[in-house]
């Protein structure tokens, strides 16, 4: 047994003194528009393509599992150990924290697009206790029925039947799943991962489109969306609300950042 | 003058154990020596549905599992606790409730379910509507009508309680109580709650009761499949022409589903009375009326209830015998589940 010991010593050590890679990233930078106009929780007023005013209180959603996508088609996905949740992303309008996520351990090179679950994989959401992103106390679960609420869209519109005018969406569960792949392409510009450059992705993620993109929806008809079959239309259209609005390559500076 | 001198033991005991790390170590590996129950499975039964490789038992990890069961501060008001609705004489379901009241006195509507075995289960609830053990006490806890608080809430007072802290602490090491440890030390008790030494299987039954069980195995054990008792399927079993709950079909979507329910074991059906989702019969010789002559037609009955079981009066007092061996006294005494001291 010690006879084993020292020669994978010197291999760790002998790995650990090798050039080590600086650890390169992309960030993606999210901002929530309804069509042209940037939303702004509570006291924006917005007009759907059907007519309708309304007011968006709550939005949330996860994007889970992202992957980049080399200009050879291949794809770069990011590691993670097993139990970890990083690869899961809560995105919360109220939080501005967390309009901003980082792919973190790319390699160096030229990627085309990025993809990503809205939502979450049917593995996790039928896991066990889990925390990160994941953790049940974030309010995404729900606790009467097990399951992870993939987007909560919140409001209020003069045309919604529903008591306050309020309308509510909670899209999760489903068989099949109403969690959704999106796959962005970057544009006739690549993202450039090197060591001089830092790249930021920005995505410009459309509440209106959530209303109409795919399938048109009336707050009027449908106040409340929070069970599979109904809320099925609405994650067709939030598979479409995003956009990658422009890139951005900044110098890195040394030692991280 | 003796006694005195064993009070003090326990204050020396904490002193020795303060100024000494080797002496701490000892103490928590004789804790952990305790007999606490563990993820065993009795012989001849099915591997568990809960993996509890990814949450081992431990002697600190029950503990505080228990204690958090029974702790009423997890409601929002504090008045209600876990143990409130599940009563270990009961076999952990709520004796002479048809269903529950939990905050303000709010009634539920359905039966609290007798809590044992439940790593074999598949899913949770009377619905299937919780997939995994660890998650299901969440579903009382944030029910307005049972505990009616947020996971957010009974983690700030958890962690502004000293003792829980060091219980955390014991039972999966430094760091901040979160969901995820609060979750995962409730399962280590409600996971190992098991009952597996009735007569039943011991073997010890007399005639009559053996006779109940031939009875038993050739109308019931289909569903009440041995040895858990259950087959953990959803089924209608006439108890209404149109149900008022939608059970399975609120969960599936499924409108053929509209008033199906888990078949729920029988081990210690004697102690858990009253009975069926919604509590509506409260001895076993009602549930056996029913089963032969009050089965009412509907889209989610199941065909092999279709017009009731061929049990005479004799033969139904029979099955009652059988059902009344099927009561695990071990179980419902065991001191390792009941209310810890403060």
């Amino acid at each position: 047994m010690s006879r084993l010991i020292l020669p994978i010593l010197a291999l760790a050590l002998g790995l650990a003194g090798c050039t080590r890679a600086p650890e390169l990233d992309v960030e993606i930078d999210i901002s929530h528009v309804v069509g042209s106009e940037p939303l702004r929780l509570d006291d924006g007023v917005y007009r759907d393509a059907a007519g309708e005013d309304f007011s968006v209180s709550r939005l949330r959603y996860y994007l889970s599992l992202p992957r980049l996508r080399r200009a050879d088609g291949s794809w770069f996905e990011p590691l993670h150990p097993a139990e970890s949740a990083e690869a899961y992303h809560l995105v919360d309008e109220a939080r501005a924290d967390s309009r901003r996520l980082r792919i973190a351990g790319v390699p160096a090179g030229e990627y085309t697009g990025v993809e990503f679950l809205v939502g979450v994989d049917e593995a996790r959401n039928h896991a066990g206790a889990q925390t990160g992103a994941l953790d049940p106390a974030r309010g995404m679960f729900w606790t009467w029925k097990s399951g992870y609420i993939f987007l909560v869209l919140e409001g209020k519109s003069p045309q919604s039947p529903a008591p306050g005018g309020r309308f509510s969406y909670h899209l999760g569960g489903g068989e099949p799943s109403l969690a959704r792949r999106v796959y962005l392409p970057f544009g006739e510009r690549p993202v450039r991962v090197e060591e001089r450059l830092r790249p930021t992705v920005h995505l410009a993620v459309d509440v209106g489109a959530l209303l109409s993109a795919v399938n048109p929806v009336r707050i009027a008809q449908l106040p409340e969306a929070m069970d599979p079959v109904s809320a099925r239309p609405l994650a067709d259209n939030a598979a479409a609300m995003f956009r990658v609005d422009h890139l951005h390559h900044e110098p890195r500076r040394r030692g991280g950042g | 003058m003796r006694r005195r001198a064993l009070a003090l033991l326990p204050l020396l005991l904490v002193l020795l154990l303060a100024a000494n790390g080797v002496l701490r170590q000892r103490l928590a590996d004789f804790v952990e020596s305790f007999p606490t129950p563990r993820a065993a499975v009795p012989a001849g039964w099915p591997a568990p549905q809960y993996d509890f490789s990814g949450n081992p038992v431990t002697a600190s990890g029950f503990e505080l599992g228990r204690r958090l069961f029974h702790d009423p501060r997890l409601s929002l008001d504090g008045s209600i606790s876990c143990a409130s609705c599940h009563q270990q004489f009961a076999a952990f379901a709520h004796l002479d409730h048809r269903v529950s009241h939990g905050l303000h006195g709010a009634n539920g509507t359905r039966n609290a379910p007798a809590l044992f075995n439940l790593a074999w289960q598949p899913a949770l609830m009377w619905d299937g509507a919780i997939h995994n053990l660890e998650l299901q006490p969440l579903a009382p806890l944030a029910n307005p009508v049972e505990m009616g608080e947020t996971l957010e809430g009974v983690l700030v007072k958890l962690r502004a309680d000293a003792g829980y802290r060091r219980r955390f602490e014991a039972a999966f090491g430094p760091g901040e109580i979160d969901s995820r440890r609060m979750l995962l030390a409730l399962t280590q008790f409600i996971g190992t709650l098991r009952s597996a030494d009735s007569r039943y299987d011991r073997g010890e039954l007399s005639a009559r009761e053996r006779e109940g069980l031939a009875l038993f195995r050739r109308h019931c054990a289909t569903c009440h499949r041995e040895p858990l008792f259950t087959d953990y399927s959803y089924r209608g079993n006439g108890l209404d022409a149109d149900s008022a709950d939608a059970g399975r079909g609120a969960i599936s979507g499924k409108a053929a589903e509209r008033g199906r329910f888990k078949v729920p074991s029988l081990r210690n059906v004697a102690v858990t009375a009253p009975y069926m989702h919604d509590g509506r019969f409260d001895t076993l010789s009602q549930v056996l009326r029913h089963y032969a002559s009050g089965i009412r037609d509907s889209a989610a009955l199941d065909p092999a209830l279709r017009g009731g079981l061929a049990l005479g009066p004799e033969q139904q007092q029979a099955l009652v015998a059988f059902l009344e061996t099927l009561t695990d006294e071990a179980f419902l005494q065991d001191a390792r589940y009941a209310e810890p001291l403060p």
